[in-house]
């Protein structure tokens, strides 16, 4: 019967959501190659080539990334990103120097630092989104700089003041920060996840923590004696929950990761859209122990594939689930984005993925 | 020829997201689509994405516009019979052999960095600098270490200006030794004695009475004007950004831990050179002035004895080598 009233009436009923899955089809033997060649280049030019590098290896993850039949695509400019990448090693290397002369110096650049970071951090959130295009349309990140210094300045530091018990509402805002400043096209995306739902989240972990810290310490100091009765010293003992203790944080943290990530994706929509992140703290400990070991064993030739692995794993945890059809988002026409942000962020490591 | 080959896949204008299902052509040095959408682009003003193994090879108009094709095959072969090449990087990037051969360059550049090229660079450059920009290195150091490390000297005034004294009657092996200045302080963390790049060398009271051998305190002292004459502190900066900085290059990917291992173990044989040196620029300054190295042995020796009793070394000398092996390589030079 509904199913003729929906023939009848097709305007009426939702639209009829499809899962769509992300794929990625990059290859850890193709990445090899690809990272070889650009390390190469990149030392015997000094740090000149690092920028084309970075267009190269971002093309080569982006394209590769499918979803709903399509692939995503990079278009950073080499030149824009070694202009960035330059400012960026001026501004390190003064405070790297600053601090080398004298902690007077030191202090005042790091707080020279930490006032441009936020900006820096807005500025390459700008680049990164406005060179991302997905089926022939931009991405783009229209947050206020204001927000910028609220979420990346003043909200850690007041975390910093109140030892900590802030820092779960911190990370709740800097993530609405960036997921509803976004878009895609003219597409926006939503963030819902509630500050609560972080506090749960970080409360697990600390529960786990100490609550693991103590059960192995008890196990410890029982296994200690009774090792001691047996002849075989407490030494012995004492260093079993010592091996256990590192593996146990090990996956917590995981697990907390896989919380995380999936808390805050399950809360993201693009538009009508809504993103659905199944990630589990078994599959990230699968994934790190045979990297970490990979990259050991092989001196770090493993790197590139553990790259590929990790980012594969990421993103086949997450499927969209599209109302309706991709097909109503309208591009955006806008200017360039300097990469001036963007050379400081890459320099220092910080990971802005969304 | 080229006309034979029609590529079906999707077009997206740049204005909606929206798929037009299109067939791709070449005809007359023109990339051309029909099907939901038309249009007819001299091949010069399109871009055709680099060529990867399973990633779709876009086509990219001038605004943005571009077309997907739906299977890579019949696309490789449009892109081959337009004579389109592949450019030399990706080229080398798809071949093993080509490869294999970046590796092995790779590894023969950065080793021959390592080991050559950036200890020579770094000593040509500290050479280069003027004294006063090593002497603001490290400013505020020795306030920090005699809140924390030291107190006042114990030792008696005259004691301090004899060994002093002592000291500046020895001429330095080869000339343009930098001024310095002797400091005595007493030490919280046992017998020590370093140079700082300040110019200033702190000699400890306890390493002091330790060696009771006055001779065998000049050779410590002359060790540590050998880290000050050869520009240790300016060098060592250097090559330890640089490693720092080529360990993150490649090993960024890694995670932080496993990325700062390597560039910490490859910093050490850097700090064991500059230790060989300065027992080299100290044994010389030894036998210019006509002291026995017997004096030189006297300070490992007993710094070795230290090692033995405290079972790990004080925390100065573990950027040190072992002192046997100090001792070792100074017997070899003897013979
Ligand atoms: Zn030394």
């Amino acid at each position: 019967m509904s199913a003729v009233l929906e023939k009848i009436t097709p305007s009426a009923a939702p639209p009829a959501v499809t899962e769509e899955r992300f794929v990625f089809t990059a290859s850890g033997s193709e990445y090899f190659r690809i990272w070889i060649v650009n390390l190469l280049l990149t030392i015997v030019t000094l740090g000149v080539y690092s920028a084309w590098a970075k267009v190269r290896t971002h093309q080569y993850f982006y394209s590769n990334i499918r979803l709903a039949g399509s692939s995503f695509e990079y278009h950073g400019n080499p030149l824009a990103i070694l202009k960035g990448l330059l400012i960026g090693v001026a501004l390190l290397g003064g405070y790297q120097l600053a601090l080398h002369l004298s902690p007077v110096a030191g202090f005042a650049m790091m707080g020279v630092m930490a006032a441009l970071l936020p900006w820096l951090l807005w500025k390459s959130l700008q680049f990164a989104l406005h060179n991302s295009s997905f089926r022939g349309i931009r991405f783009g990140f229209r947050g206020s700089l204001g927000g910028a210094y609220l979420n990346y300045l003043v909200l850690p530091i007041a975390s910093v003041f109140t030892l900590g018990l802030l820092y779960p509402f911190v990370h709740q805002r800097i993530k609405r920060f960036q997921h509803t400043e976004s878009r895609y096209g003219d597409t926006f995306f939503s963030f819902d996840a509630k500050v609560g739902a972080f506090y749960k989240a970080y409360g697990h972990l600390i529960v786990l923590q100490i609550g693991g810290g103590i059960a192995l310490g008890i196990a410890g100091a029982i296994l200690g004696a009774l090792l001691g009765w047996a002849g075989l010293g407490a030494k012995a003992g004492m260093i079993v929950p010592f091996i256990l203790i590192y593996p146990y944080m090990l996956c917590v943290t995981w697990a907390f990761m896989a919380v995380i990530q999936n808390l805050i994706w399950n809360h993201t929509q693009l538009g009508p859209h809504r993103f659905v992140s199944t990630m589990t703290w078994q599959g990230l400990m699968k994934l790190y122990v045979t990297n970490t070991l990979g990259m050991i064993f092989t001196l770090g030739l493993y790197i590139p594939f553990a790259h590929v692995r990790m980012v594969k794993y990421r993103l086949e945890c997450t499927t969209l689930l599209v109302a309706g059809s991709l097909d109503d988002v309208s591009a955006v026409k806008g200017g360039e984005v300097g990469a001036l942000g963007d050379g400081v962020v890459d320099l220092a490591g910080i990971d802005l993925s969304l | 020829m080229t006309d034979a080959i029609a590529v079906p896949g999707r077009f997206y204008d740049g204005q909606s997201a929206r798929a037009h299902r299109v067939v791709l052509s070449v005809r007359d040095g023109h990339a051309c689509l029909e099907g939901e959408a038309q249009r007819c682009v001299p091949l010069a003003q399109v871009r055709v994405s680099e060529r990867t193994a399973r990633a779709p090879r876009k086509l990219t108009f001038a605004d943005e516009a571009c077309f997907e094709p739906d299977e890579r095959a019949a696309m490789e072969s449009l892109l081959h019979a337009t004579g389109h090449r592949d450019g030399s990087v990706v080229r080398l990037q798809q071949s093993w052999r080509a490869v294999s051969i970046a590796l092995a360059a790779l590894v023969l550049v950065l080793a021959t960095g390592y080991l050559y090229v950036l200890p020579a660079g770094a000593a040509w450059i500290a050479r280069a600098l003027p004294l006063s920009v090593e002497r603001q290195l490290g400013q505020g150091v020795l306030d920090v270490l005699d809140r924390h490390a030291f107190r006042p000297t114990r030792l008696p005034a005259a004691r301090r200006t004899a060994l002093a004294q002592a000291f500046a009657r020895l001429a330095p092996p080869r000339d343009g030794a930098p001024p310095y200045r002797l400091l005595f302080r007493q030490s919280r963390i046992g017998p020590n004695a370093f140079a700082l790049p300040s110019g200033d060398i702190v000699l400890t009271d306890e390493l002091v009475t330790l060696l009771e051998d006055d001779q065998a305190i000049l050779a410590t002292l002359a060790h540590e004007l050998g880290h000050l004459h050869e520009r240790h502190m300016t060098r060592r900066l250097i090559q330890g950004s640089v490693v720092t900085a080529v360990g993150t290059l490649v090993f960024g990917d890694a995670t932080s831990l496993l990325a700062g291992l390597p560039a910490l173990a490859l910093d050490l044989r850097y700090s064991r050179d500059a230790e060989q040196e300065a027992d080299d620029y100290a044994a010389a300054m030894l036998r210019q002035n006509g002291i026995g190295l017997a004096h030189l042995e006297r300070l490992f020796a007993a710094l070795q004895e230290l090692e033995e009793k405290d079972g790990a070394p004080p925390p100065y000398l573990s950027s040190h080598p072992p002192s046997a092996e100090r001792l070792a390589r100074l017997r070899r030079q003897l013979d």
